[in-house]
Protein backbone atom coordinates (compact mmCIF):
# COMPACT_ATOMS: atom_id res chain seq x y z
CA UNK A 1 0.00 0.00 0.00
CA UNK A 2 1.61 3.40 -1.05
CA UNK A 3 0.45 7.38 -0.67
CA UNK A 4 -0.18 6.80 -4.49
CA UNK A 5 -2.74 4.58 -3.45
CA UNK A 6 -4.41 6.07 -1.15
CA UNK A 7 -4.54 9.21 -3.08
CA UNK A 8 -5.74 7.55 -6.07
CA UNK A 9 -8.63 6.23 -4.21
CA UNK A 10 -9.26 9.01 -1.97
CA UNK A 11 -10.47 11.21 -4.81
CA UNK A 12 -13.49 9.25 -6.35
CA UNK A 13 -14.52 8.65 -2.78
CA UNK A 14 -14.46 12.62 -1.10
CA UNK A 15 -16.47 12.84 -4.77
CA UNK A 16 -19.07 10.41 -3.08
CA UNK A 17 -18.21 12.03 -0.05
CA UNK A 18 -20.12 15.22 -1.55
CA UNK A 19 -23.33 13.21 -2.29
CA UNK A 20 -23.69 11.97 1.03
CA UNK A 21 -22.81 15.85 2.42
CA UNK A 22 -25.52 17.26 -0.03
CA UNK A 23 -28.34 14.99 0.93
CA UNK A 24 -27.51 15.05 4.28
CA UNK A 25 -27.85 18.87 4.38
CA UNK A 26 -31.05 19.04 1.47
CA UNK A 27 -33.24 15.88 4.09
CA UNK A 28 -32.02 18.34 7.66
CA UNK A 29 -33.22 21.54 6.07
CA UNK A 30 -36.26 20.56 4.97
CA UNK A 31 -37.28 17.93 7.25
CA UNK A 32 -36.99 19.51 9.95
CA UNK A 33 -39.47 22.53 9.42
CA UNK A 34 -41.34 20.46 7.78
CA UNK A 35 -41.37 18.38 10.85
CA UNK A 36 -42.37 20.97 13.04
CA UNK A 37 -45.39 21.42 10.96
CA UNK A 38 -46.34 18.06 11.48
CA UNK A 39 -46.10 18.14 15.21
CA UNK A 40 -48.40 21.47 15.00
CA UNK A 41 -50.97 19.62 12.81
CA UNK A 42 -50.94 16.56 15.44
CA UNK A 43 -51.46 18.62 18.30
CA UNK A 44 -54.89 20.56 16.08
CA UNK A 45 -57.62 21.43 17.31
CA UNK A 46 -58.96 20.18 13.90
CA UNK A 47 -59.39 16.83 14.26
CA UNK A 48 -59.28 15.13 10.56
CA UNK A 49 -55.70 17.17 10.18
CA UNK A 50 -54.73 15.25 13.63
CA UNK A 51 -55.45 12.14 12.69
CA UNK A 52 -53.94 11.89 9.31
CA UNK A 53 -51.00 13.60 10.61
CA UNK A 54 -50.46 10.69 12.92
CA UNK A 55 -51.28 8.46 10.42
CA UNK A 56 -48.79 9.73 8.41
CA UNK A 57 -46.33 9.24 11.49
CA UNK A 58 -47.51 6.27 11.62
CA UNK A 59 -46.64 4.91 8.08
CA UNK A 60 -43.19 6.48 7.71
CA UNK A 61 -41.96 5.28 10.96
CA UNK A 62 -43.58 1.81 10.92
CA UNK A 63 -42.03 0.87 7.62
CA UNK A 64 -38.31 0.64 6.62
CA UNK A 65 -36.70 3.66 5.04
CA UNK A 66 -34.99 1.33 2.75
CA UNK A 67 -38.57 0.17 1.40
CA UNK A 68 -39.46 3.39 1.11
CA UNK A 69 -36.67 4.58 -0.89
CA UNK A 70 -36.98 1.90 -3.48
CA UNK A 71 -40.71 2.30 -3.35
CA UNK A 72 -40.15 6.08 -4.56
CA UNK A 73 -37.65 5.37 -6.94
CA UNK A 74 -38.22 2.35 -8.61
CA UNK A 75 -41.76 1.69 -7.32
CA UNK A 76 -43.29 4.72 -8.34
CA UNK A 77 -42.81 4.66 -11.69
CA UNK A 78 -44.48 1.43 -12.15
CA UNK A 79 -48.10 2.95 -11.21
CA UNK A 80 -50.30 2.49 -14.33
CA UNK A 81 -51.16 5.92 -16.30
CA UNK A 82 -49.28 7.94 -13.97
CA UNK A 83 -45.91 6.87 -13.25
CA UNK A 84 -44.46 7.68 -16.43
CA UNK A 85 -44.91 11.44 -14.82
CA UNK A 86 -42.79 9.89 -11.43
CA UNK A 87 -39.81 8.99 -12.80
CA UNK A 88 -37.67 11.67 -11.35
CA UNK A 89 -33.43 11.91 -10.90
CA UNK A 90 -32.53 8.97 -8.52
CA UNK A 91 -31.30 11.39 -6.08
CA UNK A 92 -33.52 13.74 -6.15
CA UNK A 93 -36.57 11.25 -5.46
CA UNK A 94 -34.03 9.59 -2.81
CA UNK A 95 -33.77 13.13 -1.54
CA UNK A 96 -37.93 13.35 -1.20
CA UNK A 97 -37.94 9.92 0.60
CA UNK A 98 -35.44 11.19 3.37
CA UNK A 99 -37.22 14.03 3.65
CA UNK A 100 -40.54 12.47 4.40
CA UNK A 101 -39.19 9.69 6.76
CA UNK A 102 -37.11 12.18 8.69
CA UNK A 103 -39.80 14.61 8.68
CA UNK A 104 -42.14 12.19 10.63
CA UNK A 105 -38.93 11.36 13.45
CA UNK A 106 -38.27 15.16 13.53
CA UNK A 107 -42.03 15.93 14.11
CA UNK A 108 -42.13 12.93 17.47
CA UNK A 109 -39.25 14.77 18.52
CA UNK A 110 -40.77 18.12 19.00
CA UNK A 111 -43.82 17.22 20.22
CA UNK A 112 -42.02 15.57 23.22
CA UNK A 113 -39.97 18.91 23.18
CA UNK A 114 -43.73 20.58 23.40
CA UNK A 115 -45.24 18.11 26.04
CA UNK A 116 -41.84 18.70 28.45
CA UNK A 117 -42.80 22.56 28.50
CA UNK A 118 -45.10 23.55 31.65
CA UNK A 119 -48.28 24.90 30.88
CA UNK A 120 -48.01 27.59 33.10
CA UNK A 121 -46.02 29.32 30.14
CA UNK A 122 -48.83 29.13 28.37
CA UNK A 123 -50.97 30.74 31.04
CA UNK A 124 -48.37 33.34 31.75
CA UNK A 125 -48.46 34.02 27.91
CA UNK A 126 -52.10 34.22 27.73
CA UNK A 127 -52.60 36.67 30.59
CA UNK A 128 -49.72 39.19 29.88
CA UNK A 129 -51.90 38.99 26.38
CA UNK A 130 -50.17 37.46 23.62
CA UNK A 131 -52.14 35.66 21.15
CA UNK A 132 -51.86 31.99 19.93
CA UNK A 133 -48.70 32.79 17.40
CA UNK A 134 -46.62 35.02 19.45
CA UNK A 135 -47.03 32.74 22.25
CA UNK A 136 -45.90 30.10 20.21
CA UNK A 137 -43.02 32.20 17.95
CA UNK A 138 -41.42 34.03 21.29
CA UNK A 139 -42.48 31.85 23.91
CA UNK A 140 -42.94 27.91 23.37
CA UNK A 141 -40.75 27.54 20.10
CA UNK A 142 -37.54 29.07 21.61
CA UNK A 143 -38.19 26.65 24.83
CA UNK A 144 -38.91 23.49 22.35
CA UNK A 145 -35.49 23.90 20.55
CA UNK A 146 -33.26 23.75 23.41
CA UNK A 147 -35.23 20.97 24.93
CA UNK A 148 -35.43 18.90 21.74
CA UNK A 149 -31.91 19.95 20.88
CA UNK A 150 -30.31 16.70 22.27
CA UNK A 151 -32.45 14.38 20.27
CA UNK A 152 -32.43 16.21 17.36
CA UNK A 153 -28.63 16.06 17.38
CA UNK A 154 -28.65 12.26 17.68
CA UNK A 155 -31.48 12.02 15.09
CA UNK A 156 -28.81 14.46 12.76
CA UNK A 157 -25.78 11.75 12.97
CA UNK A 158 -28.15 8.98 12.81
CA UNK A 159 -29.47 11.15 9.13
CA UNK A 160 -25.69 10.72 7.95
CA UNK A 161 -25.09 7.16 8.56
CA UNK A 162 -28.51 6.73 6.55
CA UNK A 163 -27.32 8.03 3.53
CA UNK A 164 -25.52 4.97 3.17
CA UNK A 165 -28.85 3.92 1.81
CA UNK A 166 -28.14 5.88 -1.33
CA UNK A 167 -26.23 2.80 -2.63
CA UNK A 168 -29.14 0.65 -2.60
CA UNK A 169 -31.07 2.94 -5.10
CA UNK A 170 -27.62 3.05 -7.48
CA UNK A 171 -26.97 7.03 -6.70
CA UNK A 172 -23.31 7.17 -5.98
CA UNK A 173 -22.07 8.19 -2.55
CA UNK A 174 -19.25 7.40 -0.38
CA UNK A 175 -20.09 4.20 0.36
CA UNK A 176 -21.00 2.91 -3.68
CA UNK A 177 -17.13 4.25 -4.17
CA UNK A 178 -15.96 2.41 -1.30
CA UNK A 179 -16.96 -1.04 -2.39
CA UNK A 180 -16.26 -0.43 -6.00
CA UNK A 181 -12.67 0.06 -4.98
CA UNK A 182 -13.06 -2.83 -2.81
CA UNK A 183 -13.95 -4.91 -5.12
CA UNK A 184 -11.63 -3.66 -8.00
CA UNK A 185 -8.50 -3.80 -5.66
CA UNK A 186 -9.55 -6.58 -3.55
CA UNK A 187 -8.06 -5.07 0.01
CA UNK A 188 -9.81 -3.47 2.83
CA UNK A 189 -8.52 0.10 3.04
CA UNK A 190 -11.36 1.33 0.98
CA UNK A 191 -13.92 0.43 4.20
CA UNK A 192 -11.55 1.94 6.15
CA UNK A 193 -11.35 5.13 4.39
CA UNK A 194 -15.64 5.45 3.94
CA UNK A 195 -15.51 5.08 8.07
CA UNK A 196 -13.04 7.69 8.90
CA UNK A 197 -14.73 9.89 6.65
CA UNK A 198 -17.98 9.53 8.30
CA UNK A 199 -16.55 9.46 11.64
CA UNK A 200 -15.19 13.27 10.53
CA UNK A 201 -18.71 13.82 9.47
CA UNK A 202 -20.49 13.13 12.28
CA UNK A 203 -17.91 14.75 14.58
CA UNK A 204 -18.07 17.90 12.82
CA UNK A 205 -21.64 17.48 13.56
CA UNK A 206 -21.24 16.43 17.31
CA UNK A 207 -19.33 19.73 17.61
CA UNK A 208 -21.47 21.53 16.17
CA UNK A 209 -24.51 20.54 17.98
CA UNK A 210 -22.43 21.06 21.45
CA UNK A 211 -21.77 24.35 20.72
CA UNK A 212 -25.21 25.44 19.66
CA UNK A 213 -26.73 23.48 23.19
CA UNK A 214 -24.61 26.01 24.97
CA UNK A 215 -25.56 28.60 23.26
CA UNK A 216 -29.21 28.09 24.49
CA UNK A 217 -28.66 27.23 27.53
CA UNK A 218 -31.19 28.98 29.56
CA UNK A 219 -30.69 26.41 33.21
CA UNK B 1 -67.85 52.38 43.32
CA UNK B 2 -67.08 48.16 43.04
CA UNK B 3 -64.18 47.65 40.24
CA UNK B 4 -64.96 43.88 40.44
CA UNK B 5 -68.26 42.49 40.31
CA UNK B 6 -68.84 38.39 40.54
CA UNK B 7 -72.01 37.32 40.35
CA UNK B 8 -73.93 33.24 41.05
CA UNK B 9 -70.24 31.93 39.35
CA UNK B 10 -70.49 28.36 38.46
CA UNK B 11 -67.84 25.40 37.64
CA UNK B 12 -67.88 21.96 36.89
CA UNK B 13 -64.61 19.59 36.01
CA UNK B 14 -67.04 17.29 35.00
CA UNK B 15 -68.96 15.61 38.06
CA UNK B 16 -67.43 18.12 40.31
CA UNK B 17 -69.01 21.01 41.27
CA UNK B 18 -65.82 23.28 41.97
CA UNK B 19 -67.47 26.64 42.56
CA UNK B 20 -71.12 27.12 43.69
CA UNK B 21 -72.80 30.40 43.00
CA UNK B 22 -69.84 32.42 43.97
CA UNK B 23 -70.63 36.46 44.45
CA UNK B 24 -68.54 38.84 46.07
CA UNK B 25 -67.66 42.47 45.45
CA UNK B 26 -64.01 43.95 45.34
CA UNK B 27 -64.05 47.59 45.43
CA UNK B 28 -61.24 50.12 44.00
CA UNK B 29 -58.39 49.66 46.76
CA UNK B 30 -59.43 46.71 48.15
CA UNK B 31 -56.96 44.05 49.21
CA UNK B 32 -58.97 41.16 49.26
CA UNK B 33 -57.08 37.87 50.67
CA UNK B 34 -59.10 34.74 49.74
CA UNK B 35 -58.62 31.98 52.30
CA UNK B 36 -59.72 28.15 52.92
CA UNK B 37 -58.50 24.57 52.39
CA UNK B 38 -57.02 22.87 49.72
CA UNK B 39 -60.08 22.27 46.89
CA UNK B 40 -61.73 24.98 47.92
CA UNK B 41 -61.79 26.13 44.65
CA UNK B 42 -59.95 29.39 45.54
CA UNK B 43 -57.83 29.30 42.83
CA UNK B 44 -60.36 27.93 39.81
CA UNK B 45 -62.70 31.08 41.44
CA UNK B 46 -59.31 33.04 40.94
CA UNK B 47 -58.42 31.57 37.34
CA UNK B 48 -61.56 32.16 35.79
CA UNK B 49 -61.70 36.10 36.15
CA UNK B 50 -58.54 36.36 33.82
CA UNK B 51 -60.42 33.51 31.37
CA UNK B 52 -57.56 31.01 32.35
CA UNK B 53 -60.72 28.94 33.18
CA UNK B 54 -64.03 28.83 31.09
CA UNK B 55 -66.82 29.22 33.51
CA UNK B 56 -70.52 27.50 33.30
CA UNK B 57 -72.71 30.20 34.43
CA UNK B 58 -72.72 33.61 36.23
CA UNK B 59 -71.39 36.96 35.52
CA UNK B 60 -68.09 38.83 36.27
CA UNK B 61 -67.67 42.61 35.40
CA UNK B 62 -64.34 44.71 35.82
CA UNK B 63 -65.22 48.73 35.60
CA UNK B 64 -68.80 47.72 34.49
CA UNK B 65 -67.83 46.08 31.51
CA UNK B 66 -68.73 41.98 31.54
CA UNK B 67 -66.05 39.76 30.32
CA UNK B 68 -68.79 37.25 30.61
CA UNK B 69 -72.67 38.00 31.50
CA UNK B 70 -74.83 35.09 32.88
CA UNK B 71 -72.70 32.48 31.29
CA UNK B 72 -72.24 34.06 28.00
CA UNK B 73 -68.53 35.48 27.02
CA UNK B 74 -68.00 38.93 25.53
CA UNK B 75 -66.64 38.85 21.94
CA UNK B 76 -62.80 37.60 21.75
CA UNK B 77 -61.72 41.47 21.55
CA UNK B 78 -63.68 43.01 23.93
CA UNK B 79 -62.66 39.96 26.63
CA UNK B 80 -58.69 40.99 25.81
CA UNK B 81 -59.12 44.42 26.51
CA UNK B 82 -61.16 44.02 29.99
CA UNK B 83 -58.80 41.38 30.95
CA UNK B 84 -55.92 43.43 30.00
CA UNK B 85 -56.88 45.39 33.55
CA UNK B 86 -56.02 42.26 35.30
CA UNK B 87 -52.61 41.47 36.11
CA UNK B 88 -51.67 37.80 37.57
CA UNK B 89 -49.11 36.60 39.88
CA UNK B 90 -48.57 32.82 39.89
CA UNK B 91 -47.54 30.24 42.39
CA UNK B 92 -44.95 28.86 40.11
CA UNK B 93 -43.75 32.02 38.64
CA UNK B 94 -44.05 31.33 35.41
CA UNK B 95 -41.37 33.40 34.47
CA UNK B 96 -39.98 32.43 30.51
CA UNK B 97 -36.71 30.79 31.34
CA UNK B 98 -35.27 31.45 27.97
CA UNK B 99 -35.64 35.41 28.63
CA UNK B 100 -33.70 37.35 31.06
CA UNK B 101 -35.16 39.72 33.47
CA UNK B 102 -35.64 42.62 31.62
CA UNK B 103 -36.72 40.46 28.39
CA UNK B 104 -39.24 39.15 30.54
CA UNK B 105 -41.00 42.25 31.46
CA UNK B 106 -40.82 43.73 28.03
CA UNK B 107 -42.09 41.13 25.89
CA UNK B 108 -45.56 41.48 25.79
CA UNK B 109 -45.90 45.29 25.93
CA UNK B 110 -43.23 45.23 22.89
CA UNK B 111 -45.04 42.46 20.85
CA UNK B 112 -48.32 44.50 21.60
CA UNK B 113 -46.78 47.54 20.40
CA UNK B 114 -48.09 50.01 23.56
CA UNK B 115 -45.45 52.37 23.17
CA UNK B 116 -41.64 52.22 22.25
CA UNK B 117 -38.54 50.00 23.22
CA UNK B 118 -36.75 52.49 25.10
CA UNK B 119 -40.42 53.41 26.96
CA UNK B 120 -40.61 50.24 27.80
CA UNK B 121 -37.07 49.61 28.86
CA UNK B 122 -37.14 52.25 31.54
CA UNK B 123 -40.52 50.64 32.54
CA UNK B 124 -38.84 47.50 33.02
CA UNK B 125 -36.05 49.02 34.88
CA UNK B 126 -38.07 51.25 37.27
CA UNK B 127 -39.99 48.49 38.68
CA UNK B 128 -36.92 46.37 39.02
CA UNK B 129 -35.98 48.89 40.96
CA UNK B 130 -39.42 48.92 42.39
CA UNK B 131 -39.19 44.91 43.60
CA UNK B 132 -35.46 45.96 44.54
CA UNK B 133 -33.87 43.51 41.62
CA UNK B 134 -31.93 45.92 39.57
CA UNK B 135 -28.91 44.17 39.78
CA UNK B 136 -30.60 41.54 37.94
CA UNK B 137 -31.70 42.90 34.40
CA UNK B 138 -29.62 41.17 32.38
CA UNK B 139 -29.73 37.10 34.69
CA UNK B 140 -32.03 34.63 33.22
CA UNK B 141 -33.98 33.61 36.07
CA UNK B 142 -32.45 30.41 36.38
CA UNK B 143 -30.16 32.37 38.30
CA UNK B 144 -32.56 33.72 40.66
CA UNK B 145 -33.72 32.74 44.11
CA UNK B 146 -37.71 31.32 44.41
CA UNK B 147 -38.86 35.20 45.92
CA UNK B 148 -36.99 36.91 43.60
CA UNK B 149 -38.28 35.55 40.71
CA UNK B 150 -41.36 35.51 42.29
CA UNK B 151 -40.66 39.67 42.65
CA UNK B 152 -39.80 39.68 38.91
CA UNK B 153 -43.38 38.12 38.19
CA UNK B 154 -44.68 40.87 40.18
CA UNK B 155 -42.81 43.33 38.22
CA UNK B 156 -43.54 41.47 34.86
CA UNK B 157 -47.23 42.00 35.90
CA UNK B 158 -47.27 45.21 36.70
CA UNK B 159 -45.91 46.28 33.28
CA UNK B 160 -49.34 46.73 32.09
CA UNK B 161 -50.53 49.10 34.63
CA UNK B 162 -53.43 46.44 35.86
CA UNK B 163 -56.08 48.25 37.63
CA UNK B 164 -56.49 44.39 39.98
CA UNK B 165 -53.15 42.25 40.71
CA UNK B 166 -54.00 38.60 40.79
CA UNK B 167 -52.01 37.29 43.12
CA UNK B 168 -52.60 32.62 43.15
CA UNK B 169 -50.72 32.04 46.00
CA UNK B 170 -47.77 33.69 45.69
CA UNK B 171 -45.53 32.67 48.31
CA UNK B 172 -46.77 28.83 48.75
CA UNK B 173 -43.76 27.09 46.03
CA UNK B 174 -41.81 29.25 48.31
CA UNK B 175 -38.99 28.68 51.48
CA UNK B 176 -40.09 29.75 54.40
CA UNK B 177 -37.39 32.19 54.73
CA UNK B 178 -37.87 33.59 50.84
CA UNK B 179 -41.30 34.63 51.81
CA UNK B 180 -41.06 37.73 53.63
CA UNK B 181 -39.30 39.54 50.27
CA UNK B 182 -42.44 39.01 48.52
CA UNK B 183 -44.81 39.80 50.93
CA UNK B 184 -43.12 43.16 51.85
CA UNK B 185 -43.63 44.05 47.57
CA UNK B 186 -47.07 43.19 48.04
CA UNK B 187 -47.63 45.03 51.40
CA UNK B 188 -45.66 48.24 49.24
CA UNK B 189 -47.84 47.70 46.34
CA UNK B 190 -50.78 47.91 49.14
CA UNK B 191 -49.67 50.84 50.57
CA UNK B 192 -49.55 52.60 47.11
CA UNK B 193 -53.17 51.66 46.86
CA UNK B 194 -53.13 49.06 44.73
CA UNK B 195 -55.91 46.69 44.48
CA UNK B 196 -55.35 43.13 45.05
CA UNK B 197 -56.89 39.59 45.20
CA UNK B 198 -54.95 37.52 47.08
CA UNK B 199 -55.20 33.14 47.30
CA UNK B 200 -53.07 32.71 50.38
CA UNK B 201 -52.19 30.63 53.06
CA UNK B 202 -50.29 33.03 54.88
CA UNK B 203 -52.84 34.05 57.39
CA UNK B 204 -50.49 37.04 59.08
CA UNK B 205 -50.63 38.89 55.54
CA UNK B 206 -54.00 38.90 55.06
CA UNK B 207 -54.98 40.30 58.90
CA UNK B 208 -51.73 43.04 58.41
CA UNK B 209 -52.31 43.90 55.03
CA UNK B 210 -56.12 43.22 53.35
CA UNK B 211 -58.62 44.77 54.53
CA UNK B 212 -61.18 42.15 53.40
CA UNK B 213 -61.04 38.50 53.96
CA UNK B 214 -63.36 35.96 52.28
CA UNK B 215 -63.23 32.20 53.45
CA UNK B 216 -64.21 29.29 50.70
CA UNK B 217 -64.61 25.85 51.39
CA UNK B 218 -66.19 23.34 49.04
CA UNK B 219 -66.83 25.76 45.81
CA UNK B 220 -68.68 28.58 47.99
CA UNK B 221 -67.91 31.15 50.04
CA UNK B 222 -68.95 30.19 53.87
CA UNK B 223 -68.13 33.99 55.25
CA UNK B 224 -66.54 37.42 54.52
CA UNK B 225 -65.19 40.01 55.87
CA UNK B 226 -62.95 42.26 57.76
CA UNK B 227 -59.62 40.12 58.02
CA UNK B 228 -59.32 40.40 61.68
CA UNK B 229 -63.12 39.88 62.53
CA UNK B 230 -63.03 36.90 60.44
CA UNK B 231 -59.53 35.30 61.71
CA UNK B 232 -60.30 36.11 65.03
CA UNK B 233 -63.85 35.69 65.60
CA UNK B 234 -65.50 33.45 62.76
CA UNK B 235 -69.29 33.45 63.13
CA UNK B 236 -69.40 29.97 61.22
CA UNK B 237 -68.16 25.96 62.22
CA UNK B 238 -66.46 25.11 59.37
CA UNK B 239 -64.73 28.44 59.13
CA UNK B 240 -63.59 27.89 62.43
CA UNK B 241 -62.43 24.04 62.39
CA UNK B 242 -60.07 25.47 59.43
CA UNK B 243 -58.56 28.06 61.36
CA UNK B 244 -58.16 26.30 64.02
CA UNK B 245 -56.44 23.43 61.71
CA UNK B 246 -54.08 26.35 60.30
CA UNK B 247 -53.51 27.35 63.39
CA UNK B 248 -52.23 24.85 65.12
CA UNK B 249 -50.30 23.70 62.25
Amino acid sequence: MTIDYLLSILKPMLEGAQATVLLFLIAIIVSIPLGFLLTLAVRSAIKPLAWLANAYIYLMRGTPLLLQLLFIVFGLPLIPVIGEYLVLDRFVAASIGFILNYAAYFAEIFRGGLLAIDKGQYEASKVLGLNRWQTTTRVILPQMIRIALPAVANESVTLVKDTALLYAVAVPELLHFAQTAVNRDFTIIPFLIAGVIYLLITLCLTLFFKWFERRLRFD
Amino acid sequence: MAILEVSNLKKSFGQLEVLKQISFEVNKNDVVAIIGPSGSGKSTMLRSLVHLEEIDGGSIAVDGEFIVNDGVYSKPQQLKKIASKMGMVFQHFNLFPHLSVLENLVLAPKLLKQGSTTEHRERGLELLAKVGLSDKADVLPAKLSGGQKQRVAIARALMRNPEILLFDEPTSALDPELTGEVLQVMKDLAKESMTMIVVTHEMEFARDVANKAIFMDNGEIIESGSPSELLTNPKRDRTKAFLHRTVRN
